[in-house]
Order: structure tokens, then C-alpha cells, then sequence
């Protein structure tokens, strides 16, 4: 019976369900597991990178994308649905907001300029849902003022949004909802990674223990050998200037979202 | 007829001052020599210390006072904030260029308070949205040779609030009482990080 | 009028928008009529012209949807701007309409009598007296000198006699007398005006 219900996205089943977007969840859950787990100072991304074939060549290979210099994103589910997303959204944050503005979106406007690209796919005629959910990780400057703390321990006040600035990590739906988090996991293994970040995550974490954690709750699901060429990790973190390419040039800011490298990777596994 | 600019008349001028700015028009609307109203403001309010000064055509002035309304006003409903003067600067840029061929006929002045780092921020733009960005004044509107000349004449950095509205009520009043199309009132707007003072001043009614 | 032939005597270039608001139109300066209103707690007003009603009519029609739809009359300030938006879109269009504009109403919430002056580029300007054509360059000056913000209707009708004997006066063509009407809070209705009152020249 269900069935009946199948051919037009924009048809409801009599129990309320549009069933389309449920075989596009179970498409996300058979998916390559991908979590974030957001701290105090940064975010991690972190997921594996599933090779069917030993012929291929690992770092060609890349499941997490920067959208703008402070924002990145990571997915579960259909590898080209992602790479329509990961277009529409550097094309969106440029149309959208910085051709407008001149700075790049804060990072709850991104991913609802993201979530609506997604759920269109839902209510239009001759299209499917994307059979993806994104994390999307991202660092706002923040528009209050900064207070003066004499807590020199604490890197920042700052705890995510528009207003505070700060990291915040979001998780988008193929049905275009969207939820923030603190850390999370999407993907096949998802029910179990988010078992253990709920006993793992502590408040007031910092991206290094953050980055700590990524690759433990990694280990728990990975099904593969784990090493540089098996791993991909993004960070939301401090400015990195030495990104620009060019120094010397005042009120220009490094990008916060980069990738880790095949290197930088290996070390953190090592000291695991 | 002259150039669309000149057919209404009107003056306005933005300043810097120390932690503060100051942002002041002359209120008259007039068609050619005729004095139609002494009672039209070009100044408007985006944000609690964010203002836009415009002069030129004025049922340009009309349009586009509301057309930053709305954009504006949808900006805040989507980013739970108010817009920074340097964004509004922005986004009057874009906007105005947006119509490079047939261009609304319009030099706009913005003066603000940036909440964020506390800074004054003043800013012009031509009338397809080239930002001139300025540390000291910006001028703008048929009086805008005087006023080039008063400001010259009386600016100077790090004045206090109230040495700010003197320079710059002083500066605008003589600068419309040597312009034919400017002048019959004037309103200035004295903007510091938490307070905003309006004043009114009569100037000549000839 | 047109050029130097007159073609109608007596036409009415008024239309009630709704109940407490009045719209005064005329072409350009030079080949029509003037426009006068004056602001108070009633509003007197005089116009003669040559009709220019496509316009009017639209905004007429608009305005009385809006009030059929809503079961609401809209403010005059309401009414204006819708005008000066369609009047501003009308400019930048292939035909824009030459029209001048007069817009006098009583706020049906706070009874507060307004004017605005519309020009046909669409700038919008609230005024305490206005008026369009040579009748500005006539009868401005009497208004600035002996118009009041408390001004009486009868007062009111005093000084409109003084701008129309001036009209006379000056005005180098026989404008055909005027058409005179008030807008209060209990509506618009015709003033009796002798328009055959002989004034002295200057």
C-alpha cells in the first residue's frame, strides 16, 4: 500500500507521512557514519573516508567541504546529492549574503539558506529529496561587545550564535529541519556514536580534547583500518593566518575552518 | 530643466567626533526657486545608533527611505540583530548599484555607532553606491561645495559631543544660508554608544 | 483647457478616495488648472483643470477594494503613501502619469485633519497648505503670511477668497471660477463660492 503513496513527493499518506522523505533518511542511514562535537574555543568534523577499491587514490578522495572561511561541512548518505549541496551553498553564501553585505553569512543563516535548498526538493514537482543529512560547523564574530574576564583560564565567553558569536554546530535533514547541538553523530552508526559522545562530552571542552574524543567515538564504528588516508578531520578553530597565503596586511583574518592534514592527523592517533 | 539632483534642493552632512558622531540636514523640499515644504527631513533611522542621511530627487528620497525600511526591518526579523552602520553601508552599495542604469537620483550619508567595537563610523556614497569612506566628514546635497568649505573651516578631530553639534549645526548653517535651494530649518542628530540627541534648529526662514 | 481654448467651464477634479478623504488632480503646470488646499480642522479647497482621470480612478477603485475587503476605511496618511507608491512606480515606467496631486483627509481613528502634497514625480510631502500649477506662485506667499494652525473653516474661507481674488488679479487667463469642498470628520461636502465676484485690479 505504501506504495500508492511513493510516486509524488507531494502527496501525504493517509497516516500524515510524506514517505519519500523517510526512504531519504534510511538512504542517510545506511550512510558512512560522520559526527561533530562542538568546545569552548573550535568544532571538529569528523568522518571516515570508505574506499571500495584499494586501487583508489586516497587524498583525491574528500567528504568534508569549507563553505565560507569560518564555516565547514560534513555529510551521511549519497555522495553526489552532497556536492549539489556543497555548490549550492558556497553559491548562496556569495548571492545571498556577501554580494549583499560584504561579509560572509553568520553561520544559523547558512544553514537555513542550506535547509530551504533542502526542503524545496520536498514540495517541488519532478525532483527527490537529497538522500543526505550535512553537520555543518561554523564560527560567528559575534555582535556584543566583549567583556573584559579576569577567568584567564576560559579561552572564551563566547558559547555560539548570532549575537555572543562563538562556535555552533548544526545538523540539517533531508527534510530541511534543522537542529543546533553540542555533539552529535549521523550516519550508519549514529545511534551508537551519539551513545558514546553523551558519556564522553563534558561542558566546557576544549578542540584538542574535542579532537580527542572525534577520534575515539570514530574507533567505536570505524570498520576499516584507521589512519591518515582512512580518517578526515575539519576544525572550526582560531584564525589561521598562515592560510591567507599573504601577511602584513592589517584586519585581515585567516580562515577558522580548515581541514586537517594527512600529518597532522597520524600525530593526534598516535598520542591516542 | 537642470540635473534631477537640483530640482528639490536639500543639504546633509555626517561628522566624526571623539566616541561620538553627529549627522545633520536642512529641512527644506522645494521645485526649483520654489519653496514648497519647510518641514521635510532626510535623515532616517535603521538601527538605535545607525542613521542614513539622503539628498537629491525627492520622491527618490521617498523611495529609497522606504525601501531600507524593508530591507532593513527583513534583516533583523532573520538575524535577531540590528544592522551595524558598516553593513547598512553595504547594503546601500549594493542596492543602489544594483540599479547602475537608471540610477535613483541620490547621495547618501550614513553616520553611526558601531555597537560592537564602539567605533563612530560615517560614510557617502555617489548615486550608484561607490562608498566614500571617510575619518573626518562627509557632505552631501546642493550645498554640498559649502559645505565642503564649512567643514574644512571648523572640523578638527576628538571634539566632544557638544563641541560636535556646535561644529556641525554651524557648519550646515552657514553652508545653506549660502545656498538658494537649502535651508528653512534643519534637524541634527548627535550620536554617542548609548544615547542619541535630536535637535531642531530653526535657522533662517528667507 | 487646452493650449488657449477652453473646453469645459465647469469640471470637477476631485475624487473621494473613501469618507473623510478627498484627491485633487491636475496635469502638468502650464496647460491645466490649479490646485489649493488648505490644512486645518476643516478643509477648504478650490481646483479647476483639465481632466487627467485614469489615474484618479485607479487609485479610487483601489481604495474602495481595500475598504469593501477590510470593512475599514484607511487613513489619509495610509491613502497617501499607497498613492506615491503607485505614482513612483507609474515614473519609472514607460508612460509615467503627468498628474499632480492633493491629498486632504480626517484620520477616522484620531480625527486629525492632514494634507499631502504630491507631485508627478511622486515626491510626498505633508503640508499645513499647498498648491499645484501657477496657483503656487500666486497664492503661496497670502498662505504664509495669514494661514494659522488653528485656522477656522471660516477663516479658512476668508483667506481661500484672498487666493482666488489674487488668481484673479494676476492670472493672466480667465481660470473659469473654482470648485470648492471640505473634508471634516463627518465627510466632504460642496461649498457655496461666488466665483462671479468682481475684483479690483492691482
Amino acid at each position: 500500500m505504501a506504495d500508492r503513496y511513493s510516486f509524488s513527493l507531494t502527496t501525504f499518506s493517509p497516516s500524515g507521512k510524506l514517505v519519500q522523505i523517510e526512504y531519504a533518511l534510511n538512504a542517510v542511514n545506511q550512510g558512512v557514519t560522520a559526527l561533530g562535537i562542538k568546545a569552548t574555543n573550535g568544532i571538529v568534523l569528523a568522518t571516515e573516508k570508505k574506499s571500495s577499491s584499494p586501487l583508489i587514490d586516497p587524498p583525491s578522495l574528500s567528504k568534508i567541504s569549507l563553505i565560507t572561511p569560518d564555516i565547514g561541512m560534513v555529510y551521511a548518505g549519497m555522495g553526489p546529492d552532497y556536492r549539489v549541496l556543497v555548490d549550492k551553498a558556497r553559491k548562496v553564501s556569495h548571492t545571498g549574503y556577501k554580494r549583499v553585505y560584504n561579509e560572509y553569512p553568520p553561520t544559523r543563516i547558512l544553514v537555513q539558506d542550506v535547509a530551504r535548498v533542502v526542503q524545496e526538493a520536498t514540495q517541488s514537482g519532478g525532483v527527490r529529496p537529497y538522500g543526505v543529512s550535512l553537520l555543518v560547523a561554523g564560527w560567528d564574530e559575534g555582535v556584543e561587545p566583549e567583556v573584559e574576564s579576569d577567568d584567564k583560564e576560559k579561552p572564551s565567553g563566547k558559547t555560539g550564535g548570532i549575537l555572543k558569536g562563538g562556535p555552533s554546530l548544526y545538523q540539517v535533514d533531508p527534510s530541511g529541519s534543522y537542529y543546533p547541538w553540542k555533539a552529535t553523530a549521523i550516519g550508519k552508526h549514529a545511534t551508537s556514536a551519539k551513545t558514546f559522545l553523551e558519556k564522553r562530552y563534558t561542558e566546557g571542552l576544549e578542540l584538542e580534547d574535542a579532537i580527542h574524543i572525534a577520534l575515539l567515538t570514530l574507533k567505536e564504528t570505524i570498520e576499516g583500518e584507521m589512519n591518515g588516508d582512512t580518517i578526515e578531520i575539519g576544525i572550526v578553530g582560531p584564525p589561521a593566518d598562515h592560510l591567507l597565503g599573504y601577511e602584513g596586511v592589517e584586519d585581515s583574518q585567516g580562515p577558522r575552518f580548515r581541514k586537517l592534514t594527512k600529518e597532522q592527523i597520524e600525530d593526534y592517533l598516535t598520542n591516542l | 530643466m537642470g540635473s534631477p539632483f537640483d530640482i528639490n534642493g536639500g543639504a546633509c552632512v555626517a561628522m566624526v567626533g571623539k566616541d561620538c558622531v553627529a549627522i545633520a540636514c536642512d529641512l527644506r523640499l522645494g521645485m526649483q526657486a520654489l519653496t514648497v515644504s519647510n518641514n521635510f527631513p532626510k535623515i532616517f533611522n535603521y538601527a538605535p545608533s545607525t542613521y542614513l542621511g539622503l539628498t537629491g530627487l525627492a520622491t527618490d528620497v521617498n523611495t529609497v527611505s522606504d525601501l531600507f525600511r524593508y530591507k532593513v526591518n527583513m534583516y533583523r526579523l532573520r538575524e535577531e540583530r540590528n544592522i551595524a552602520p558598516q553593513t547598512l553601508a553595504n547594503l546601500v552599495s549594493s542596492s543602489l548599484y544594483e540599479k547602475r542604469f537608471g540610477p535613483f537620483f541620490i547621495s547618501p550619508v550614513i553616520a553611526g555607532i558601531n555597537q560592537t567595537t564602539g567605533k563612530p563610523f560615517i560614510c557617502g556614497f555617489d548615486s550608484i553606491g561607490c562608498i566614500d569612506l571617510a575619518k573626518d566628514f562627509i557632505v552631501s546635497g546642493t550645498a554640498s561645495e559649502q559645505l565642503f568649505g564649512t567643514c574644512e573651516g571648523l572640523w578638527e578631530p576628538d571634539l566632544s559631543p557638544e563641541d560636535l553639534f556646535e561644529t556641525i549645526s554651524q557648519a550646515l548653517l552657514a553652508a545653506v544660508d549660502r545656498d538658494a535651494l537649502s535651508g528653512w530649518g534643519a534637524q541634527v542628530y548627535i550620536i554617542e554608544k548609548d544615547k542619541v540627541t535630536q535637535r531642531l534648529l530653526k535657522g533662517r526662514q528667507d | 483647457m487646452r493650449g488657449p481654448t477652453i473646453i469645459k467651464a465647469e469640471d470637477d477634479k476631485t475624487r473621494q478616495l473613501n469618507k473623510h478623504t478627498l484627491m485633487a488632480f491636475s496635469g502638468e503646470a502650464g496647460d491645466t488648472g490649479e490646485l489649493l488646499m488648505i490644512r486645518n480642522s476643516t478643509l477648504p479647497m478650490l481646483t479647476n483643470g483639465f481632466p487627467l482621470v485614469q489615474f484618479a480612478e485607479y487609485v479610487q477603485a483601489n481604495v474602495s477594494l481595500y475598504t469593501m475587503r477590510n470593512d475599514t476605511e484607511l487613513s489619509p496618511a495610509a491613502v497617501s503613501s499607497f498613492v506615491r507608491g503607485e505614482l513612483a512606480r507609474s515614473l519609472r515606467s514607460r508612460s509615467p502619469y503627468t498628474v499632480n496631486l492633493l491629498l486632504g483627509g480626517v484620520d477616522p481613528v484620531t480625527q486629525e485633519p492632514s494634507l499631502y502634497w504630491i507631485d508627478y514625480l511622486a515626491s510626498l510631502a505633508p503640508v499645513p497648505y499647498a498648491a499645484h500649477g501657477y496657483a503656487q506662485y500666486y497664492c503661496l506667499s497670502l498662505l504664509d503670511k495669514h494661514h494659522n494652525p488653528n485656522i477656522s473653516l471660516e477663516e479658512g474661507m476668508k483667506l481661500l477668497e484672498r487666493c482666488t481674488d489674487e488668481l484673479k488679479r494676476r492670472l493672466p487667463i480667465d481660470y473659469k471660477g473654482v470648485l470648492v469642498k471640505v473634508i471634516t470628520k463627518d465627510g466632504v461636502k460642496v461649498m457655496d463660492f461666488d466665483n462671479d465676484r468682481v475684483v479690483r485690479s492691482a
